[in-house]
């Protein structure tokens, strides 16, 4: 290896042609851009290509989420926010609503999307003239020509694979992470049914306790939950916990 | 030539019996680039005194990450510095690998290396171009900010977004190198060589630059060490010494490249140490790129890491574009950090503005100071 630039400079000015060579170097471009395309582009008419795993806003498929409150917890600024609305049907859902004012598109919404619901979109011109109307609603977040390219994947290897030499496998961050009940501390309060948005969850009579009523436990539905952590986080006496696979 | 800019400070003294007068330089002055002041003390025109004031710009970032899970740091990280996100966030996923002891997959260790390299160049060529305003030429100013389009390019196709890039994570990278990226950054460097020099003909073999540059502002290795100058201002004060080659992370350790060292001290050259600089990062991204290349496209790039890390402390240090950025985590065993502290370069290089331009003329001090690529960012915090 050798340096590239400390082994030509620095030159002895009073030799070297120190007036010609800096204009020699802007005439060159000066041909350059007589012959050339020129390197400025007329923004609101013309506009950069830019591709599809860009950054803009986040843009949502309605109808893909199901309401879990991922990206309200993993958002950094706190500017998504889980409001009522009705689905097509007229229920009424929780959907989240982007407050764009204080987004700093990180993409951590699309990114912790257990369903891919949350996308990035290269929409970026988003100057508005009040406040209220850079709150983008659930069904203003949706994005026209959505593509797979926009949804950011939470792909991982696991360090067990790796070790027992199979590293090309990927997992989603939360694929193989459940809520691991502790039996003892659950007193059936049926919290975590209610606010699991998959209802994966089911409260099943184990028995009879000393009073004679029922004893619930709930009973979670592998195959349907997408590791949420909403039972986790709602559970009022900590008997659920994320057992995370490593 | 201006040998003579170092004049006697004392015998001037003794001969005038003139007021010294104090002028203050910002917070919104053009050479600041920022808002930072620079106090200087000037008789007549020489500085005789010097003190930098910095705070303006204090966000409370440490304390803000008290509050934050592991993960949501690292879009605070690239706020730390615009130009430099890369190589912050790339610190801050390595202490927290530290504090967690995982090693992570080689192919994120290359990929961060040439992001960190894609980093140091953009962020070199954003110097430049501040050195082209403050020394009056702003053919500099937008031939280097041409370059440094293609560079944000390569962030955008490599991760979605041009400076505030959250690109690296706890255990890897956020997403694979994506189609053809090899071959867009290799052509982006080999074009980048080539209209380097264009840039460096307007430079180096213009006098106007190169008298403002040339045997001022003299610092010597004593004062380095005992001031806590690092990066490539310490490099052109005649230290050998950068921490990719000296105390190796992430596979810096196989890739060849040369240290730049000059042992003149003036700021002519700091400036040819980060000029060549850019060179030698892009002959560490041509390697880089032929190692992620020979790793296939199925390696893996990212594992699986807990959510809560392990009581304990945690410090590492990495080569900024602008000196040496340390982290230290002290974590208690949840999801948050307990404390991170960050020592930003520019706040140790800063401090040495006195020692810069002590003797030299008021009109050189934007010259001067220009070679410490001040980020107020970082600095306060």
């Amino acid at each position: 290896m050798a340096m590239k630039y400390l082994d030509k400079y620095p030159k002895n000015l009073a030799k070297s042609l120190w007036v010609l060579k800096p204009c020699w170097a802007v005439m060159k471009l000066f041909a350059k851009t007589v012959t050339h395309r020129s390197m400025t582009i007329l923004y609101p008419y013309e506009k950069e290509w830019i591709p599809d795993n860009y950054r803009g806003r986040p843009g949502l498929r309605f109808d893909k989420c199901v309401g879990c409150g991922m990206c309200v917890r993993m958002c950094p600024t706190a500017c998504i926010k889980l409001i009522e609305v009705p689905d097509d049907e007229g229920k009424p859902v929780m959907r989240p609503q982007v407050n764009l004012g204080r987004c700093a598109m990180c993409g951590y919404c699309a990114e912790y999307c257990p369903l891919d619901a949350m996308t990035v979109t290269p929409d970026y011109e988003l100057a508005e003239y009040t406040r209220y109307d850079l709150l983008y609603g659930p069904r203003r977040l949706n994005y026209e020509g959505t593509t797979p390219g926009m949804e950011v994947k939470l792909e991982v290897t696991l360090p067990s694979d790796i070790e027992n030499g199979n590293p090309e496998r990927r997992v989603s961050f939360f694929d193989l992470d459940r809520p691991e009940l502790t039996d003892s501390k659950c007193i059936g309060c049926k919290k975590c049914a209610k606010v699991c948005p998959v209802n994966a969850i089911e409260m099943v009579e184990k028995g009879v306790n000393d009073k004679g009523k029922p004893i619930l436990r709930p009973v979670i539905d592998n195959s349907k939950c997408i590791c949420c952590s909403n039972c986790v986080l709602d559970c009022p006496k900590d008997a659920l916990q994320i057992k995370e696979v490593l | 030539m201006m040998t003579d800019s170092i004049v006697p400070v004392k015998e001037m003294e003794d001969r005038m019996d003139t007021d010294k007068m104090w002028v203050i330089m910002g917070p919104q002055h053009p050479f600041s680039h920022g808002l930072w002041t620079l106090k200087v003390q000037l008789d007549g025109e020489i500085v005789t005194d010097a003190e930098p004031i910095v705070g303006y710009l204090h966000r409370g970032w440490e304390k803000e990450t008290e509050n934050r899970t592991y993960p949501k740091i690292i879009p605070m990280a690239d706020r730390l510095c615009y130009a430099a996100s890369m190589t912050y966030t790339h610190l801050y996923c390595m202490t927290v690998e530290k504090a967690l002891g995982i090693d992570i997959p080689e192919k994120a260790k290359y990929i961060r290396i040439v992001a960190d390299e894609v980093c140091r160049i953009q962020s070199h060529l954003m110097w430049l171009a501040a050195v082209g305003t403050d020394l009056g030429n702003l053919t500099v100013f937008l031939w280097c900010m041409r370059e440094r389009e293609f560079f944000l390019d390569l962030n955008v196709k490599l991760c979605g977004a041009r400076m505030t890039t959250n690109y690296p994570r706890i255990g890897g990278v956020r997403n694979d190198t994506t189609e053809l990226f090899d071959r867009d950054i290799i052509r982006a460097v080999d074009r980048f060589e080539k209209a380097m020099w264009d840039i460096i003909a307007l430079i180096d073999d213009s006098s106007i630059f190169v008298s403002r540059m040339k045997d001022i502002s003299f610092l010597t290795r004593e004062q380095c060490a005992n001031m806590g100058l690092t990066g490539p201002a310490m490099r052109g004060c005649g230290v050998d010494f950068d921490i990719r080659r000296d105390d190796p992370y992430d596979n810096y350790d196989q890739v060849d490249f040369e240290v730049p060292v000059l042992t003149k001290g003036d700021s002519y050259s700091r400036y040819m140490i980060r000029i060549e600089e850019m060179f030698q990062s892009c002959d560490i991204i041509r390697q880089a790129v032929k190692k992620i290349q020979a790793l296939g496209k199925n390696a893996p790039y990212r594992i699986k890491t807990p959510s809560k890390v392990p009581a304990g402390t945690a410090f590492t240090r990495l080569e900024d574009p602008r000196g040496e950025s340390l982290m230290y985590l002290v974590s208690d065993g949840t999801d948050k950090p307990y404390r991170l502290k960050v020592r930003s370069p520019i706040f140790t290089n800063v401090s040495t503005s006195k020692a810069m331009c002590l003797g030299c003329r008021i009109a050189d001090v934007p010259a001067i100071l220009a070679q410490i690529d001040m980020c107020l960012g970082e600095t306060d915090r």
